[in-house]
């Protein structure tokens, strides 16, 4: 049956849905919190993307699409969209945030330590076969805990880098915009541009900026990211610290005015620096990119691209506009695959403007072109045809 | 803020959704950003362009408009590439009544609100009829200018200099302008708009019309109008005018329709046939055939039966430069 124009499309598509979902085991209550309990990571990245803190929905969503990525942000956002805004959270002080790991690449030592945390960059990244087989069914052995415990908070590496004069100090952005800097005097939450409420104008507001990277496809922006680490920018990123963490969201309660915390979120975030001579002053500019859930590579090619974007010449596939707009997950991949929609409208006018320019330039005939009236044939359907020849 | 606000505020776990889907802060930013576009005929404004439990790129521009001007006596019709029963068309007018209650029809004559994907009904739109034009990329200048801080300079500028350019250029190397559909227009004398990709068939239907058209693009954020009674010009030069497709001996083999905008079907045998692509009014015509006039209302046509045009004068004939 022809897909476009199908003569009972409400149908068809009703019988395609039940298809999709037919292919794969029914989600369950105990699949949706296995999920959110085994995937902590994927449920992470899905936070991230979909910009809305809510493990159980992103599990119920990856359960939902059989784990299209795509499919599975599209439902969070979706959701967003119709939540209102019911108050601010005050900013995030990173240096009050309940961090589990946080390194410094810049620095052999930082104050307060490295802290290593969770991680499997040093693991053998060998397939656990034994796991296929039950033999080894036991619980993974437990993490012996340090002589001292780690401590919950830690300083910022930029601080000790700001006392000691090798961060370019930036002129502080009016109306608000300056949103990611702790340091700069209270800013009203309410003031700050929204992305999701605002559209995005190219030079994006700093805010719009750090916003659409936090709700970046991660995929895009490791691409673009490793392009420009790669040489096609001119940054050498040094990862000047990366932080997962535990942040409190503190909001003022609307009764009584008191600050409390209506829970903890997992966030990430990274800061990378390069020398930079803006205004004619060198030192250290600093990228930052922070989203939430933990995700370490798109933080650190988000700060990455966060330090090019803010380059004068940057190269064109690393100029703010490029990143912002090419990196939005449910925009790139909803434009995509439309392309799978009927365009025979738009084909068949680019069809009529060849068709004349070859009968112009070479001469071919109309009817060689296939340009010739069909009055004469019988008009029949080519699947009746086929039904008659059964 | 007191308690009793806080709870009008928060979630409604037995209403899930708002009345059209959109919250009411979406819906009159939306309703504020097209009396804008309606005010500066063909200028793009920008929108939050909120997401929506459809795929961004699948009509989820014109789906916020319609959701916007929706309403319980609202009749909503629902085309894609000229088709209502279109899967994609199906799935959004079931959004559109899921969401609203709003009736719908595949009746042009009878739509108060028309949501299309790439075409122009083919009999008449009238006053108080809105056409709603689904919108993939809103920048008539994408090609000449990609980056879109410069590209909204152009316009400022009125700029066009380069789109005068790329026609020429047509002309040279192929003595024709090739743009297929997505023809540029020129809008109340003052901005080049994209008509979204209708065939140049339907770029006329816009000039000087008894109806409202919208244009929304969800992805890019863009939308804007080319309201009744304005002028809307396809580019071209004095002295080779702008052509519409020629389908002269095309024959629609459901109706024996001719001078409509036609779908060419190809055929096993190396050949083809040919059916009118607007299929409400097509289903009209055979209604007609099987059980005589009084089956139902036909419109008047924008294009006559010998293909004339009801702006008599607009369309020029073909000429070509040597």
């Amino acid at each position: 049956m022809p897909y476009v124009a199908a003569r009972g499309g409400e149908s068809a598509i009703l019988q395609a849905e039940r298809l999709y979902h037919a292919l794969k085991a029914a989600p369950t209550r105990e699949l949706i919190r296995a999920i959110e309990q085994t995937m902590p990571y994927l449920i992470d990245k899905l936070i991230g993307e979909g910009s809305l803190y809510a493990p159980e929905l992103a599990a119920l969503a990856l359960a939902q699409t059989g784990g299209d990525l795509y499919e599975a942000v599209l439902l969070l956002r979706a959701y967003r969209s119709t939540q209102p805004r019911i108050g601010y959270a005050l900013p995030l002080d990173p240096a009050k945030m309940i961090t589990v790991r946080r390194i410094s690449a810049a620095f052999k030592d930082i104050p307060g330590g490295q802290v290593l945390g969770p991680t499997l960059d040093y693991s053998h990244r060998l397939l656990r076969m034994d796991l296929l087989t039950g033999a080894n069914d036991e619980a993974p052995p437990p993490v012996d805990p340090a002589e001292r415990p780690a401590a919950a908070t830690y300083p910022l590496v930029a601080d000790w880098q700001r006392a000691n004069g090798l961060i370019a100090t930036e002129k502080a952005e009016q109306n608000g915009q300056n949103g990611q800097n702790g340091h700069s005097g209270p800013v009203d939450p309410a003031e700050i541009p929204d992305v999701t409420r605002d559209p995005i104008a190219i030079p994006a507001p700093r805010a719009h900026r750090l916003q659409s990277l936090a709700r970046a496809d991660t995929g895009g922006v490791l691409a673009l990211g490793y392009s420009s680490m790669r040489g096609y920018g001119f940054i050498h990123p040094t990862v000047n610290e990366l932080r997962l963490a535990h942040a409190e969201v503190e909001v003022t309660h609307p009764v009584t005015g008191a600050v409390f915390s209506a829970g903890r979120v997992r966030i990430s975030q990274a800061e990378v620096v390069s020398q930079s001579a803006a205004d004619g002053k060198i030192g250290y500019k600093i990228g930052f990119c922070a989203t939430l859930g933990w995700n370490e590579v798109k933080t650190i090619a988000g700060a990455t691209l966060d330090l090019e974007m803010s380059s004068p010449d940057a190269h064109p596939a690393l100029s703010e506009d490029f990143v912002l707009y090419h990196t939005e997950p449910v925009e790139s991949s909803g434009f995509c695959i439309h392309f799978k929609l009927p365009h025979y409208v738009t084909f068949a006018s680019d069809t009529d403007s060849l068709r004349k320019a070859m009968e112009t330039l070479y001469g071919i005939p109309l009817e060689m072109a296939g340009l010739k009236a069909e009055a004469a044939k019988p008009a029949k359907p080519p699947a009746e045809r086929t039904q008659e020849a059964e | 803020m007191t308690t009793s606000r806080l709870k009008t505020l928060t979630a409604n776990r037995e209403q899930p959704y708002s009345y059209a889907f959109l919250d009411a802060y979406a819906k009159r930013e939306l309703r504020r950003k097209i009396l804008k576009a309606i005010a500066v005929p063909g200028y793009q404004v920008p929108y939050a362009s909120r997401e929506l439990p459809i795929a961004r790129g699948w009509g989820t521009g014109g789906l916020q408009v319609t959701l916007s001007l929706v309403g319980p006596q609202s009749v909503v019709k629902v085309i894609d590439q000229g088709a209502d029963d279109s899967v994609n068309a199906a799935n959004l007018r079931q959004f559109v009544a899921r969401m609203t209650g709003a009736a719908t029809t595949t009746d042009t004559l009878q739509a108060t609100l028309i949501q299309s994907r790439h075409r122009v009904p083919e009999e008449r739109l009238r006053e108080h009829q809105t056409l709603i034009l689904q919108v993939p990329d809103p920048e008539p200048l994408r090609r000449i200018e990609s980056n879109m801080a410069r590209a909204r300079e152009l316009h400022a500028d009125a700029e066009y200099g380069q789109m005068w350019l790329v026609l020429y250029e047509q002309l040279v190397r192929f003595r024709r302008y090739m743009a297929g559909a997505s023809y540029p227009m020129m809008v109340h004398g003052r901005f080049v708009m994209s008509p979204s990709p209708i065939p140049r068939w339907d770029n006329p239907k816009l000039h000087q019309a008894a109806h409202l058209t919208l244009l929304s693009a969800g992805r890019e954020k863009r939308l804007y109008a080319v309201p009744p009674y304005t002028d809307a010009y396809s580019l071209e030069f004095e002295d080779v005018p702008f052509e519409i497709e020629d389908q002269r001996q095309w024959v629609c083999a459901r109706t024996g329709a001719r001078n409509k905008f036609m779908n060419e079907i190809p055929l096993p045998d190396g050949g083809a046939k040919y059916e009118i692509s607007d299929t409400g009014y097509a289903d009209k015509l055979v209604e007609r055939a099987i059980d005589g006039p009084e089956a139902n209302t036909l419109g008047e046509t924008y294009y006559d039966d010998e293909g004339n045009f009801y702006h008599a004068g607009y369309l020029k004939p073909p000429r070509r430069p040597a």
